[in-house]
C-alpha cells in the first residue's frame, strides 16, 4: 500500500541527472539548475495565472523543468511536515486532521485531490458536500500545496471554512501539478 | 544566517538573509523583510520555523528567525 503510493506519487520525480541533484551549499534543498530560467527569483503573487490552463505550470514548461519542480517540492514539502507526519503521509496515502470547529469532523488531506470530510456517527456534515475543493491561486506542484494545506487547516481553519467549495464528487485539484 | 523559502512553479527558491553586523548583511535583511511583506499584502500566508515545526505565523519579520516559508493564498474551487 505505502510502496504503491509513493511510486505513484513520486516514481516520475525521480528521473532526472545528477546535475539536477547538486544542493545549494547550505540550505539542504537543491539549487535550481544553473543557467535556467528558474535561476532567477520568481515571486508568484505578482502575476496573474487565471489564463493558465489547469493542473499545468505555464507555456514554456519542459518535462525537465516539472520533475526538478516536483523534487524541489517533495524537498520542502518533507521539511514542513517534518520527518513524523511524512513516513505517515508514505505510509496511509494521507493525512487526517480533526476539526477544532466542529466537533467529530475530520478533514483528510490526499495530495493533489479534494479535502475529504469525514464525520463520526451520528455527526452531521458541516457542509451539504463531502469534498472541499481548495486550491492555491497560483500553481505549485501538489506536494508542495499539500504541505501548505495541512499547514492552513491545523493552524487556521477559519480561513479554510471561509474559503471551501463544497463538492459531491473527489477530482484532481486544478491549480497543482 | 536565516532564509526565506519561496514556494512557486519551480517547487522553491530560496532567499536567505545574514545577521552579521555589516551593511551588507543589513541589506540582506532588508531585502528579506520587504519580500515578506510583500507577500503579505497579497494575501499570502507566512510560516515561521519554531522548535523545529513551520507554523502559520502572523508577527514581524523576526531576524533571528532560522527559517521562512510563503505560503499561497487559497480559493475554492
Amino acid at each position: 500500500m505505502a510502496g504503491s503510493f509513493w511510486r505513484r506519487i513520486l516514481g516520475a520525480w525521480r528521473c532526472f541527472s545528477p546535475a539536477e541533484t547538486r544542493p545549494l551549499a547550505d540550505s539542504g534543498l537543491a539549487a535550481p539548475p544553473a543557467g535556467s530560467d528558474d535561476a532567477r527569483l520568481e515571486l508568484p503573487w505578482r502575476h496573474s495565472w487565471e489564463h493558465l490552463p489547469k493542473r499545468t505550470a505555464g507555456f514554456g514548461f519542459t518535462h525537465r523543468d516539472y520533475r526538478s519542480a516536483r523534487r524541489r517540492a517533495e524537498e520542502v514539502a518533507r521539511l514542513t511536515l517534518g520527518d513524523d507526519l511524512w513516513r505517515r503521509l508514505g505510509r496511509d496515502g494521507h493525512l487526517d486532521l480533526p476539526s477544532r470547529r466542529y466537533l467529530g469532523v475530520t478533514y483528510r488531506l490526499r495530495v493533489g485531490l479534494r479535502i475529504e470530510v469525514l464525520t463520526a456517527p451520528g455527526v452531521a456534515l458541516p457542509w451539504r458536500h463531502p469534498f472541499l475543493c481548495i486550491n492555491p491561486t497560483y500553481p505549485l506542484p501538489e506536494l508542495e500545496f499539500f504541505a501548505q494545506l495541512y499547514l492552513y487547516v491545523r493552524d487556521n481553519e477559519d480561513e479554510v471554512i471561509r474559503v471551501a467549495a463544497p463538492q459531491p464528487w473527489d477530482q484532481p485539484l486544478g491549480r497543482t501539478f | 544566517m536565516g532564509r526565506i523559502i519561496v514556494a512557486n512553479r519551480r517547487g522553491h527558491q530560496v532567499v536567505d538573509w545574514n545577521t552579521t553586523d555589516t551593511e551588507e548583511a543589513r541589506q540582506t535583511i532588508q531585502e528579506a523583510e520587504r519580500i515578506l511583506d510583500e507577500a503579505r499584502a497579497a494575501g499570502c500566508a507566512i510560516s515561521k520555523k519554531v522548535d523545529g515545526v513551520h507554523v502559520l505565523d502572523h508577527g514581524r519579520f523576526d531576524p533571528a528567525a532560522e527559517e521562512y516559508q510563503i505560503i499561497a493564498p487559497i480559493a475554492g474551487g
